[in-house]
């Protein structure tokens, strides 16, 4: 994370990592382990104790601080998700019939609502258990993710055409939410915050908007963070990586669609750099060979910590996961 | 008024993203008397093709699609209606769905879009969609085309049961099935028995199409 000159980079998930393998083999499994704090950690801290990994992280999903601002949330199964099955706010910029960001729940209130206040709880306990041999990542959602969840992402991105002062406004209003989660984290024993901002990738927005619909409430969430962070975003990064960089996060996690030499070169060692081992390929489908050249390609263009590109799939076979620890580890 | 201006009013009403221009220009269309087809397939679909391309070369993004397809639906809400009964917009029929277990749904929708602006009726099985109900949609519809998505790497096991139902169905010698989705690949869609993976919308549009 310091960028600090070391014999081999660690090699730790800072995206998800909650493998079926994992959930047997430690028996905390989805869906309890969403909304029980010590069955979270003890699943957060499995991707150590398993597979070596030199990272334990919670929680497992994007939906924690969307349910506790309002949205209906199905749980999911062991093999699946949480979903969202709703929203919240009125945002319809194609019938121009909007909510207004003035109602939201009171922040220390959301802090201890449902699996925001599990995340938060978990993190006391892997730091307790796991904090001293092994860094520990409190996972949450960016601003402009979250809000596209309370309002319907879609809506949002049309409204960054049509009004993209209106869809400034309730990013800005909800960006507090995610920085006083990522601070209770940090506060309850995480050692770094791991933020996703997957709708703010260059699938939806023009790089050009990333600064403005999405990076500066990036930054006001994690450049005064009390402790570190890491902004990971999804797809093609390339485009926006200066722009991640901007956001005063200690680091940057990308994808594998970013080439691992251009992501070092255009990174310019501004910040920490993390990734960028295909999840789909290698990890979930390619051998355990494919895993470890994929893993030493990243090592030897640069990256700073040796990570999967985007959150593992669960089925992603553990022989896969260990040939990624082998391969950076010997 | 000229049918030229006006097709090109309409194909140009969407590339600029003006939902109320689209729905005026449809209306001055009807107004003066030119076929709905015609207004269709040589005015909005026109439009929807170039906004499709230059997405797909990464020239627009997202929100402009968005509200271009917007202004697309706004003219076809028009223009639709005054299709003679025993006049058939098109023949082809497709399938979209999100795969279940997962909720995100814009890319489905841009290829919904643009396989309706490609002149393809779409049923629309919506997402969290069991693949049961992609099954039973694809045989009431008879449709020759199946489109499946999924965002998130969990659910691409979802994808892999939908096509496996499509194949115990009898019915996939009749039907292409394209997937996309971040986390698929052309080597996935070969994988689980799809014939193709689309890296964008308008790259499944050219697919099928070629195919039929």
């Amino acid at each position: 994370m310091k960028q600090e000159d070391l014999d081999r980079p660690p090699v730790a998930v800072f995206t998800t990592c909650d493998t079926i393998d994992m959930m047997e083999a430690c028996g905390a499994k989805w869906p309890e382990a969403h909304s029980d704090p010590q069955k979270m950690a003890t699943l957060g801290c499995a991707q150590a104790d398993y597979f070596g990994l030199e990272s334990v992280r919670a929680g497992f999903c994007l939906t924690e601080e969307a349910e506790a601002l309002g949205c209906p949330i199905n749980m999911g199964t062991q093999r699946s998700s949480p979903m969202l099955k709703g929203h919240p706010f009125t945002y319809n910029p194609m019938k121009k019939i909007y909510d207004e960001p003035d109602n939201l729940p009171d922040i220390d209130e959301f802090l201890n609502t449902g699996r925001v206040k599990t995340a938060i709880d978990a993190m006391a306990i892997m730091h307790k258990t796991h904090g001293e041999d092994y860094v520990v990542i409190g996972g949450n959602t960016g601003p402009f993710t979250l809000t596209g969840h309370l309002l319907n992402t879609e809506n949002l991105v049309y409204s960054v055409w049509t009004e993209p002062e209106r869809a400034q406004k309730w990013v800005g209003a909800i960006a507090p939410y995610c920085k006083a989660f990522g601070q209770a984290m940090l506060d309850n024993g995480a050692d770094v915050v791991q933020m996703s901002e997957p709708s703010a990738s260059t699938d939806i927005l023009a790089p050009t908007d990333f600064p403005v619909q999405s990076g500066q409430f990036v930054k006001d969430c994690l450049g005064g963070l009390k402790g570190m962070s890491i902004l990971h975003i999804c797809g093609d990064s390339a485009p926006i990586i200066p722009y991640m960089l901007d956001t005063n996060a200690n680091g940057i996690s990308v994808e594998e669609k970013v080439p691992s030499e251009k992501a070092v070169e255009i990174a310019n060692h501004r910040g920490c750099l993390v990734g960028n081992v295909g999840c789909a390929f290698p990890l979930f489908k390619g051998t355990p060979e494919d895993v470890a050249a994929a893993a030493r390609r990243s090592r030897d263009a640069g990256f700073n910590i040796i990570s999967a590109g985007c959150g593992v799939p669960i089925g992603t076979p553990a022989d896969n996961i260990r040939a990624l620890v082998k391969a950076i580890k010997g | 008024m000229d049918e030229k201006v006006i097709l090109k009013e309409l194909a140009d009403a969407v590339i600029a993203c003006d939902p109320p221009r689209a729905k005026a220009a449809a209306e001055t269309a009807l107004k003066e008397g030119m076929d709905p087809v015609t207004a269709i397939n040589e005015g909005l679909v026109v439009g929807m093709g170039v906004i499709g391309d230059n997405y797909a070369e990464r020239k627009m993004y997202l929100p402009q699609v968005l509200v271009a397809a917007h202004s697309m639906y706004e003219g076809l809400d028009v223009l639709i209606p005054a299709i003679p009964k025993d006049e058939s917009l098109t023949s082809k029929s497709a399938v979209t769905a999100v795969v279940q277990g997962d909720v995100h749904d814009i890319g489905k929708n841009i290829v919904k879009t643009m396989l309706t602006a490609s002149g393809f009726i779409v049923c629309d099985a919506g997402k969290d969609v069991p693949g049961a109900e992609v099954v039973k949609d694809m045989l009431d519809n008879k449709a020759e085309v199946v489109c499946l998505s999924t965002l998130m790497t969990p659910t691409m096991e979802s994808m892999q049961e939908a096509v496996k139902m499509i194949k115990e169905s009898g019915y996939r010698d009749k039907v292409i099935i394209t997937i996309g989705g971040p986390p698929t690949t052309q080597a996935f869609a070969e994988e689980i028995g799809a014939d193709h993976r689309d890296e964008n919308a308008q790259q499944c549009v050219k697919y099928v199409n070629s195919r039929l």
